[in-house]
Formats: structure tokens, C-alpha cells, sequence
């Protein structure tokens, strides 16, 4: 830290009691919590928030640069004490597969980070080699193999071990075993994902080539040493198999069969988006809807109706009819509201800029909450890697 | 050419019947006589990569 | 990994393979939040290579130790997210043990 430091905080803070430039509603802003009053209100507004105008967004950049409000005493450097006071997590909805939560006093970089990372660097368990034995379906074989690529399956891919260039072993490779058949004189079958059953020891399909070692256990697709019952008490509590048990996966006519193995291997979702964790992960910034001027009688009845996700209500203060922001969170910013005449003047539209609606939705691999941590670890592990890679 | 061919399953294209055929045999279904036979599926494993 | 001048340390470009923008755009922000930097910015200079450089440029100290301290920043940002993250998920989990509360 430099004499530009010292310069920051010797800079005097009456410049910064300049007078706001007018209005409630930034008066408003400034008695928020999380609002530092440090800049003068227009700039802290352009600062922390985004401005939905009629025509278009603005102010929608985060000034990152340490030194950017340095000249008006303010200063905007990274303090880890201060983020750790600011930062806060609020839990919405917590479900067996999907969480939403709040995430306050964060820059978008790093919520950006976490869903990237969720989407592609979390690794899971999916089918990458799918051995036919036979297929009589009128599904192709390729086509068929792609839609068991598809398929989520529930086991914690912490206890799989990439295979790279490994030979499949119990530590990397779960096999699983699809044998349907639709007898002549029956109506048609459709096979689900509930036809996939685990083989904890590995493949049974002989390999044809060396015919010659008859000795001992014929060899297979797959060198299991030993059954992964064995490997974790999870398993054999748990058995392995898809998350789901209604996934289609082909319809058999009378006399059609399919017989064969799926091997599923520990991927990330950057290789192929079968092996993505999350259906989807996504953020929006916290919608803020102001009313710059009370908004009373007919102009009150007219901006609810306007509203078509139902932001405003109505309140009845003696016999006057008022209306109020009753439901911000569902404001989609069609911009609706400030639509035509002078609308723009009366509501203000706004995104809060470091405040996330974070949300993700678990292919079912493992919990949502688990997900996330996991992408933090990512993130973490990266730094670690390039700081091992600078010294 | 093998000293002695194989005989080779192929299947009706009507009925669906299995038929067992050697060398010179008349390509013709043996349960309703149907002319239009089709090979049978092989049962050596075909690998594909789910992608 | 690093292309900088040999005489001046305080400029420094990082070649980074194997990371994409998911890295590269956290560090933007945690080194252009530090005082020491004059200059940082990042590129992907093939879209097909997995590779990004990283460019610092310092008051005075050396551009590799002020990248450090912001990758142990990142660090200290991210064990900070997840233990509040914990946190706030083993609350919602105590206040109602069970889950699917709002399945139909």
C-alpha cells in the first residue's frame, strides 16, 4: 500500500455531503443498509445499481478499478474484512433437487465464475461406451447409445476416479446391463431407464479374441478385482442406478430385442453436456422497483393494471387510493410501467448489482447445496494450482 | 472358400420365421415361401460411444 | 509461463494454460481491486486453445507476487462464500428437516 492510500482517506469527507441531485427516491437508496455513504448519491446510484430505462439499460458496468472514485475520497479497493461483513447468503427454497438463494455483497465476476463452473467443471458419473449385443429395435444402435448417454445417473461421483487412459476397473467404470425383449403376440414394450440394472462386478461380456486361456474366468470388457459392493457402504445400502425410472429409452414391436452394456465413466461437462451436474444454473440481479412520486386515484389503478406480473398494490389510506411496490422479486423488467407519457419520471426501475437471485436446478447426481460448495472447491483449487505453477 | 460353408440364419421378411440356408439352397422361406429373406443380426458386440 | 521483460518485473504477462475466462475473469477483478495494480486485463488469444494471458502491470512491486496475493485473496473470498453458504443451508435444513416441503 502506497502514499496513494493514505491519499484516499485523507481526502476530506465533506466533499462528499455535496448536495444529491434531487428526488425521494435516492434519498431512499442512500438509507438502504448495504449503501455506503461515502459517494455523492448520484454516483454511489450509478455505482450500485443498474437503471432500466425506457429505451435501454445504463449504468450497467461494475467499476472494478481500485482507484476509480479516488479524486472524490472513496475508497473502492477490495477489503477482505469489508467483504466479509457485507457478504451475506440467504437460503429461499431448499428441494431435493433444486435450491434458490440470495447472494449479497458479491461481484459478478465471481458469481459468474460459480455458474460457469457449475455447468461445466463439476464432474458426474454418465454412459460414454454402450456395447451391443444385439438390437432388433427400430432405434439405431448410435442413436440409442446417445440417449443412454443422456440418462442422469445417481451415484456421488467423489468415490470415481477419472479413467483417462486407465483400463476400466472398479475405481473409474460402472457397468450396466440393459436386456429387454418383446415376445411375438404381445403388445409393445417400452423400455425405461428402469431396465438398466448395475453389475457391481463388472462387464459379463467375454472378450473373443484370446479363446486360447481357457484357464479360470474368461476375460471380459472390463478388469474388476473385485465387486464395488465391497468398495463403499453406500452402494450396497444404496444400489446404483439412473435418478430417474421413467426415462423412454425405446419402444419394442412383437419379436424385437435389445441386449446390451453401458459403461459409465467420470467426466466434466466442458467435454459433453451429459456429464453436466445441473439442468441449469443461473442468476439474475435483485429486480428494484421506486416510485419517485406518490402515485394516488386513477394513475394508482392504471400502473397496477400495467403491471403484468402484479408489482403493484393498491393501499386505501382514508378513502385515497395509493399505490405501492408490493412484489419487486417478480418484476421482470418489461419496462411495461414506464411506458409512455410520464411515466419514466414516476417509477424508476432498477437491478440491484451485487445482490444474485441464484438458482440451480441438479440433474440428481448429487444434492443442489452439495453442488455448489463443490464449484467454490473448483474455483479454489485453481487459484491454488496457479499459485503453485508462479512460485 | 471353406471346404464347409457355414450355414448362415436369415429371416423371413413376412412371417419373421428363422430360416437356415447353405450353399445353393433356394432363397425361399421354409414356413410360407416368401422369397425376400434378411440376414440376422450378428451377437459379436459392437461398441458405440454415447455421444 | 510468464513473458515479461527480464530488466522490469513490474510488467509481466502470465500464460495460463488450461483455464478459460472462469479464472481469468475472477483474477481481473480481485487484481484490479488491489491498489498496487496499474493495468490488468486478460485475453484468449485463440478461441481453440485452452489457454488465456493474464496481464499485470504494478506501481512497483513485482507483477508474479501481486498476482499471487490475488489468487490467495480469490481463496480467501471463495472459503468465506462456502462457509457462509454452509451455513445458510444447514439453518434452512434445521428449520425444516424436511425436505420437499413444497412438493404438490
Amino acid at each position: 500500500m502506497s502514499g496513494k492510500d493514505k491519499n484516499l482517506h485523507n481526502m476530506s469527507e465533506s466533499e462528499s455531503e455535496q448536495e444529491g441531485v434531487d428526488k425521494e427516491g435516492i434519498e431512499w437508496i442512500m438509507n438502504l443498509p448495504d449503501v455506503p455513504m461515502k459517494l455523492p448519491p448520484h454516483v454511489e446510484l450509478q455505482r450500485t445499481r443498474v437503471e432500466c430505462k425506457a429505451d435501454a439499460p445504463i449504468h450497467t458496468d461494475t467499476i472494478q478499478y481500485s482507484g476509480a472514485f479516488a479524486s472524490m475520497g472513496f475508497d473502492n479497493s477490495l477489503r477482505l474484512d469489508n467483504f466479509r461483513n457485507n457478504f451475506k447468503i440467504e437460503v429461499i427454497d431448499l428441494k431435493e433437487d433444486d435450491i434458490e438463494f440470495d447472494m449479497i455483497g458479491i461481484d459478478p465476476a465471481l458469481a459468474n465464475a460459480f455458474r460457469r463452473i457449475l455447468i461445466s467443471e463439476v464432474p458426474t458419473m454418465a454412459i460414454e461406451k454402450v456395447l451391443f449385443a444385439n438390437n432388433t429395435s427400430i432405434v439405431q444402435d448410435e442413436v440409442l447409445a446417445h440417449r443412454l448417454g443422456l440418462v442422469p445417473i445417481r451415484v456421488d461421483p467423489r468415490l470415481f476416479k477419472y479413467s483417462d487412459k486407465d483400463a476400466p476397473n472398479e475405481n473409474n467404470t460402472i457397468v450396466f446391463r440393459l436386456h429387454a425383449c418383446c415376445e411375438r403376440g404381445k403388445p409393445r414394450l417400452t423400455v425405461t431407464s428402469k431396465a438398466l440394472t448395475w453389475l457391481p462386478n463388472g462387464s459379463e461380456f467375454p472378450l473373443v479374441s484370446d479363446k486360447s486361456v481357457s484357464n479360470s474366468k474368461p476375460k471380459t470388457y472390463t478388469s474388476f478385482s473385485c465387486s464395488q459392493n465391497t468398495l463403499s457402504k453406500e452402494f450396497s445400502n444404496n444400489p446404483i442406478g439412473p435418478k430417474d425410472s421413467d426415462i423412454i429409452l425405446a419402444r419394442l414391436g412383437p419379436g424385437q430385442e435389445i441386449e446390451l452394456e453401458a459403461h459409465a465413466v467420470k467426466g466434466m461437462g466442458k467435454t459433453h453436456a451429459k456429464w453436466s451436474p445441473v439442468a441449469t444454473a443461473w442468476y439474475r440481479m435483485l429486480p428494484e422497483v421506486v416510485l419517485m412520486e406518490e402515485i394516488e386515484d386513477e394513475l394508482a389503478e392504471e400502473l397496477e393494471k400495467k403491471c403484468p406480473v402484479n408489482v403493484f398494490d393498491i393501499e386505501d389510506i382514508a378513502g385515497k387510493k395509493r399505490a405501492t411496490v408490493a412484489r419487486p422479486r417478480d418484476c421482470t423488467l418489461c419496462r411495461e410501467c414506464i411506458r409512455g407519457d410520464a411515466w419514466e419520471k414516476r417509477v424508476a426501475l432498477r437491478r440491484v448489482k451485487d445482490h444474485f437471485i441464484f438458482k440451480i436446478e441438479s440433474t440428481g447426481a448429487l444434492p443442489p447445496e452439495v453442488l455448489f460448495t463443490e464449484a467454490v472447491k473448483i474455483l479454489e483449487d485453481k487459484c491454488e494450482r496457479l499459485i503453485a505453477e508462479l512460485s | 472358400m471353406d471346404p464347409q460353408p457355414e450355414p448362415v440364419s436369415y429371416i423371413c421378411g413376412d412371417c419373421g420365421m428363422e430360416n437356415t440356408l447353405k450353399q445353393g439352397d433356394v432363397i425361399q422361406c421354409r414356413e410360407c415361401g416368401y422369397r425376400i429373406l434378411y440376414k440376422k443380426r450378428t451377437r459379436r458386440i459392437v461398441q458405440y460411444e454415447a455421444r | 509461463m510468464e513473458h515479461g521483460s527480464f530488466t522490469d518485473e513490474t510488467k509481466s504477462t502470465f500464460s495460463v494454460a488450461d483455464e478459460d475466462h472462469t479464472l481469468a475473469n475472477t483474477l481481473r477483478y480481485t487484481l484490479n481491486q488491489d491498489p498496487r495494480v496499474t493495468f490488468c486485463g486478460y485475453s484468449i488469444p485463440h478461441p481453440s486453445d485452452n489457454r488465456v494471458n493474464i496481464r499485470v502491470q504494478t506501481t512497483g512491486d513485482p507483477a508474479r507476487e501481486v498476482l499471487k496475493d490475488a489468487c490467495q485473496n480469490l481463496m480467501v473470498v471463495c472459503q468465506h462464500v462456502r462457509n457462509t453458504f454452509d451455513k445458510a443451508v444447514l439453518d434452512v435444513k434445521l428449520t425444516n428437516p424436511v425436505r420437499d416441503i413444497n412438493i404438490k
